[in-house]
């Protein structure tokens, strides 16, 4: 079959090129293939899901409740999707996969940056792979309005509110990309399409360029291959060797996400119940809830006029915030300039100042995220009310700063260890001579 | 036959290409972004999401008396949800409720108990009725099961004080709550004006025009 593929379609050209593409074997460079599956994953089920889901907020029965109270179309669909065979476990596995894609991209992008991939050449790699972090978390926010449960609404609105909050145009933009003032008959209809077609569409796009990209550059290659053969590439070919290998990982992986799935609901629409006039305690995702905290911890009263304009808390909390953060990881290939090593991961330890910057960043992300429990923490009177925006504040800065330093000191500690035992061993090697 | 003689030309292959593609791709653009006009309807205003207005009465808004009139006996401290209720151009009642922000909260408390910045002429024998959505971002309010007789808002934590005109006693919210002047009418109650701010996500200009638009309907 392959001749006859070839004389027609020259795939043997392909093959040389892409096919035999060297995947280098060490388990840190496995996240960015699991991000992968589970967007094939996410892919698969959202087709089925979509299938029987009613984009609309048109009023019906509720298939749950015998008197027959009416609710949106959308949140019915959602009870009869969970009432099909396999139903509740599709949009469990959707759910999971949603928050594992962004887990493991998180960590792809870390791998990257602790071991210097993103220098240069490949700083067009590390872009198109923020890109895809940003649309991937997009994705899952629309994701999660779709059920218009109780839950989704009230996420939708404080979107929309944020979306709102931009001074001269926030109105403009809140009304055109959520069609019209909230809740308008049109918005369910708007948020599925971002959703389904929109999002994916531009995913599926970057996911491609992103691929096509590493494949002309190449991996770096781990360390060992150092040692295995200097400036070679080592590695497994896609095909045949690498292709079992992500095979089984792909299975492997969705079968402990099914079996995660069956084990721990998420998402219980029906617990939340149809849109009502109580809002529930909600909370984003893991990978929003810095956002979140931010939120929580900026005082409302910060807020004032510029030129016609309103600035207010969400504007900073929300949008100039997470813009910075994300700004400044778009800003890393143009920050550290330094080309040397194009071939292989760097050790993080021969990089203090990088490793300790990213550490910090994930702390000053992790206080934040904390900052998302504060009512929590009120609650449980580890915090005041008075005092808990001011503590979260100084531990946003001074945690931080702690851990730089502290990663610092360690990574000298390890390598002044590293050093003084390569001298005892080519002390020793000398001494035996 | 004629000889023609090629002339330099005035512009250049390249050059004229370059102005052709740049003109189409600006004209096709333009035409999109037209298309993108579509994407904010415009926004009609109903009699049923008209904001609580003079002469309205106020209807609970859930539980099994939904949609019947409020009784004021039934009040107590705690917050009951509720709709206001007008009629439209025939006289037909309509409860306001498609506008969500139209939510509102109805108290009783004794009368000693209602403080600045309350709105007291507002009140009548100590109920008293605010907007029901946060000013933060527009979550709907509730009791604040850990520090009873306050309102916190799930969303973010926004805390209120329903007794004291429902000023941000914790949280973002920006401002206090809007309150609604209310009369007692017979075991009812009724609105006496509009209420007394605008609601979350509506500004000063918007509410006046809004409150003018209502009167045409
Ligand atoms: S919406 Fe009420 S505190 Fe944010």
């Amino acid at each position: 079959m392959n001749q006859w593929l070839d004389e027609r379609l020259h795939i043997s050209r392909l093959n040389d090129k892409f096919l035999r593409k060297a995947f280098p074997v060490h388990h840190s460079f496995f996240l960015g293939e699991i991000t992968l599956f589970s967007l094939i994953v996410l892919i698969l089920t959202g087709v089925l899901l979509a299938l029987s889901y009613e984009p609309s907020g048109v009023l019906v029965k509720n298939p749950m409740d015998p008197m027959g109270s009416l609710v949106p179309a959308a949140y019915a669909s959602i009870m009869n999707i969970n009432a099909m065979p396999f139903g509740d476990m599709l949009r469990r596995i959707h759910h999971w996969m949603a928050n594992l894609m962004m887990g493991a991209g998180l960590m792809h992008m870390m791998r990257i940056y602790f071991t210097g991939a993103y220098k240069k050449p490949r700083e067009i790699n590390w872009w198109i792979g923020l890109l895809l972090i940003v649309f991937t978390a997009l994705t899952a926010v629309t994701g999660y309005s779709l059920p218009f449960d109780n839950f989704a609404s009230t996420t939708l609105k404080v979107v929309v509110g944020i979306a709102s909050s931009i001074p001269w145009v926030g109105e403009w933009i809140g009304q055109a990309a959520f069609a019209g003032k909230f809740p308008s008959s049109g918005l369910i209809p708007r948020v599925y399409g971002y959703h389904i077609m929109l999002l994916p569409g531009i995913l599926l796009a970057l996911t491609g360029a992103h691929m096509l990209l590493m494949i002309k550059q190449k991996h770096t290659q781990p360390r060992y291959a150092k040692e295995l053969a200097y400036k070679k590439i080592v590695g497994v070919p896609l095909i045949t060797q690498q292709t079992p290998i992500m095979l089984m990982l792909a299975l492997l992986f969705t079968g402990l996400v099914i079996l995660f799935a069956a084990f721990i609901p998420v998402h219980p629409s029906e617990v939340f119940g149809p849109p009502g006039n109580s809002s529930p305690i909600v909370k984003p995702d893991f990978y929003l809830l810095w956002v979140f905290g931010i939120l929580a911890i900026l005082p409302g009263s910060l807020e004032f006029n510029f030129l016609g304009g309103v600035f207010n808390a969400e504007f900073f909390g929300a949008i100039v915030t997470p813009g910075v953060v994300i700004g400044l990881l778009f800003a890393v290939p143009l920050i550290d300039r330094s080309s040397e090593n194009q071939y292989y991961a760097e050790n993080p330890t021969d990089y203090p100042v990088r490793l300790a910057i990213g550490i910090a960043f994930f702390m000053m992300i992790a206080v934040f995220s904390v900052a998302g429990y504060r009512p929590e923490l009120v609650q449980s009177n580890i915090l005041k009310e008075s005092n808990a925006n001011t503590i979260l504040w100084i531990s946003a800065v001074v945690l931080p700063a702690l851990t730089y330093f502290a990663v610092i000191g360690i990574v000298r500690g390890i390598r002044k260890f590293r050093e003084t035992d390569q001298r005892e061993m080519l002390a020793a090697a000398a001494a035996d001579d | 036959m004629t000889k023609y003689r090629r002339a330099d030309p005035e512009i250049s292959r390249r050059k004229f290409i370059n102005v052709a593609l740049g003109t189409a791709g600006a004209v096709g653009g333009l035409g999109l972004v037209t298309a993108l006009a579509g994407v904010r309807p415009p926004i009609r205003i109903t009699a049923s999401k008209v904001p609580a207005i003079a002469g309205d009465i106020l209807v609970y808004a859930e539980g099994p008396d939904a949609g019947k009139p409020i009784d004021i006996s039934k009040l107590n401290d705690k917050l009951t949800h509720a709709w206001p209720q007008g009629k439209d151009k025939t006289g037909a009642p309509v409860v306001r409720k498609d506008e969500p922000n139209n939510l509102l909260m109805v108290f009783k408390f004794a009368e000693a108990e209602l403080v600045a910045p309350t709105d007291l002429k507002a009140t009548d024998k100590g109920v008293v009725a605010y907007s029901g959505i946060c000013m933060h971002l527009g979550c709907q309010v509730g009791n604040n099961a850990s520090k009873p007789g306050t309102l916190l808002c799930p969303c973010h934590s926004g805390a209120y004080d329903p007794r004291a005109g429902c000023k941000v006693i914790g949280g973002p919210p920006p401002k206090p709550l809007s309150q609604l002047p209310i009369k007692i009418d017979g075991t009812g109650l009724a609105a006496t004006g509009p209420l007394n701010a605008p609601y979350y996500g509506s500004t000063e200009s918007d509410w006046a025009s809004l409150l003018e638009e209502a009167k045409t309907i």
